[in-house]
């Protein structure tokens, strides 16, 4: 941690970030509709995040924990570019590879193979940069001759696989991780893990959004965490995960006197 | 690169389950051309223009090198909202800049039209009706691609959140096929009728100068006149840019609906 070499410019930097989504219930999805409709939408809106400042260190890995709807996916997604902050401002130095979800960024209707380059592509890697990379890519994703098959006959676990071999195999230099690890086998998710340990001493920095506490204290050098969609704590992963915990299990509690 | 991808990825997805493969392609614009010619040329007796070395005054042929730009623009709004549609799952998952997704289709139209203009060439090459003039042919159609991308650009993003859009278009199309003279001459057309300025609003139309340089450049031969060129330029550089604006500006929010 003190070589200098390792101390860097932030890799990511969250300035008062807010996000708000609108919801429109039973939004007419035609201009028919809309005509009968007019000036009766149901319009709300949502704050998913609120004010949200955040530095993330070069090489550093990062747990994001909170509860469901606690607004993580939506950081993440902020960070990833997918998503626009409603106001303020994020900036990611670096090639940034997101794994956000099963099968994230593949099209059914191409083999494995053919969104191996797609995927690339949309990171900004060349066909020979891919194709260089590609046994990596099918070696671990243990995917074997489906390769060539088109992704949709896939099975969750080779999707998700395949998905997560991409994402690591592309030599990101911050890699945004939602949950996904979960689904694979024992085998596949000790091997993510390991693979990210060693992406991690690679300068690689790494965000993590779980719920998993355990997996957090293991892995992680700093954690955030959400709530409500705002930031409650960020800092060193025994600290933060404790609080977190203890309100956890506080409103496990209170819910179960509720019952 | 990402253009590249999406490219072949309309292409394969064309013509990868089809044992006619790129042949299929020709089948359609043949046909139409031959239905066309039957109707126009033989049934009403319309009267083509003759060619540049006055053998031929084939009706099919006329039609035919107007049809070639025509098939670029109609593919190319048409396919526009279908290529939004297929990528707006996949741009929920990653960030990409979507409209690399059209433009990749429309490069990959343009190829298969490519084809098309290939055979209009060897025909007129079987009729000794060939110049330097042709080289801007694919000028024109380029053109006309960037017209109908920048048409359907907007036709993508609206038709994103208003899904009658797509019949709507379907309907302008149609209409729009009439409005340029494809099936007949420029000369045959009335300067006014029903009190509506009938020629000029044909002659105003963008595409008309567009298929009047590809006209030119495969039928008669000649060099395109400079007016046609320059009009036919403008309004395919600014449409496509106007397009490409109001794409980027809106296509972030349709990637956050739910």
């Amino acid at each position: 941690m003190s070589d200098p070499a390792r101390v860097q410019a932030p890799a990511v930097e969250v300035s008062e970030v807010s996000k708000r989504f609108r919801l429109e219930l039973n939004r007419p999805t035609s201009v028919k509709e809309a005509m009968l409709r007019l000036g009766r939408r149901d319009v709300r809106h949502l704050w998913a995040l609120r004010d949200i400042s955040l530095t993330i260190d070069g090489g550093a890995f990062f747990g994001l924990v909170g509860h469901n709807g606690s607004g993580k996916s939506t950081l993440l997604r902020l960070m990833a570019g997918i998503h626009r902050p409603t106001t303020g401002s994020i900036t990611a130095r670096g090639r940034l590879s997101a794994l956000l979800e099963l099968g994230s960024g593949f099209h059914p209707e191409l083999t494995g193979r053919e969104n191996v380059f797609l995927n690339g592509a949309m990171l900004g890697l060349g066909r020979q940069q891919m194709a260089a990379a590609m046994d990596d890519i099918i070696e671990f994703s243990g995917v074997g001759d489906q390769i060539d098959a088109p992704v949709k006959i896939y099975s969750s676990g080779m999707y998700m696989r395949l998905g997560f071999s991409v994402a690591v195999n592309v030599e990101p230099e911050i890699l945004l991780v939602d949950e996904v690890i979960a689904v694979g086998d024992e085998e596949f998710q000790q091997r993510c893990l390991h693979h990210m340990e060693k992406l991690r001493s690679g300068g690689t920095t790494i965000v993590l959004v779980s719920h998993d506490a355990a997996l957090v204290r293991r892995l992680c050098d700093r954690v955030g965490w959400l709530d409500g969609g705002q930031l409650r704590a960020v800092g060193d992963p025994d600290e933060v995960l404790d609080s977190y915990l203890r309100q956890s299990s506080d409103a496990g509690d209170a819910q179960s006197d509720l019952s | 690169m990402l253009v590249r991808s999406f490219a072949e990825r309309e292409t394969k997805a064309l013509y990868k389950r089809n044992m006619l493969g790129w042949l299929w392609s020709l089948l359609k614009p043949l046909t139409t051309v031959a239905v066309y010619s039957l109707v126009f040329g033989v049934i009403y007796r319309a009267a083509a223009p003759s060619t540049a070395n006055g053998q031929a005054e084939v009706f099919a042929l006329y039609l035919f090198s107007g049809l070639v730009v025509w098939n670029v623009f109609y593919a190319i709004v048409n396919g526009s909202m279908r290529w939004m549609d297929g990528v707006s799952d996949l741009r929920k998952k990653i960030f990409f800049p979507t409209e690399t997704a059209l433009i990749g289709g429309a490069a990959a139209t343009l190829l298969q039209s490519s084809l098309e203009a290939l055979v209009l060439v060897i025909i007129m090459g079987a009729m000794a009706n060939l110049s330097w003039t042709l080289v801007f042919l694919p000028v024109a159609m380029v053109l006309a691609a960037m017209f109908a991308l920048g048409l359907g650009f907007a036709a993508a993003i609206v038709n994103a959140r208003y899904r009658d859009i797509q019949h709507l278009t379907a309907i302008l199309l149609s209409v729009g096929f009439f409005m340029v003279p494809i099936v007949y001459t420029p000369d045959i057309v009335p300067d006014r009728a029903y009190g509506l300025p009938v020629a000029r609003i044909v002659e105003l139309n963008p595409l008309n100068a567009i298929i009047a340089v590809a006209r030119d450049a495969v039928y008669f031969l000649e060099t395109p006149e400079v007016a046609d060129l320059a009009i036919a330029c403008a309004w395919a550089i600014s449409v496509f840019a106007a397009g490409l604006a109001f794409f980027r500006r809106r296509s972030m929010a349709i990637s956050e609906e739910p």
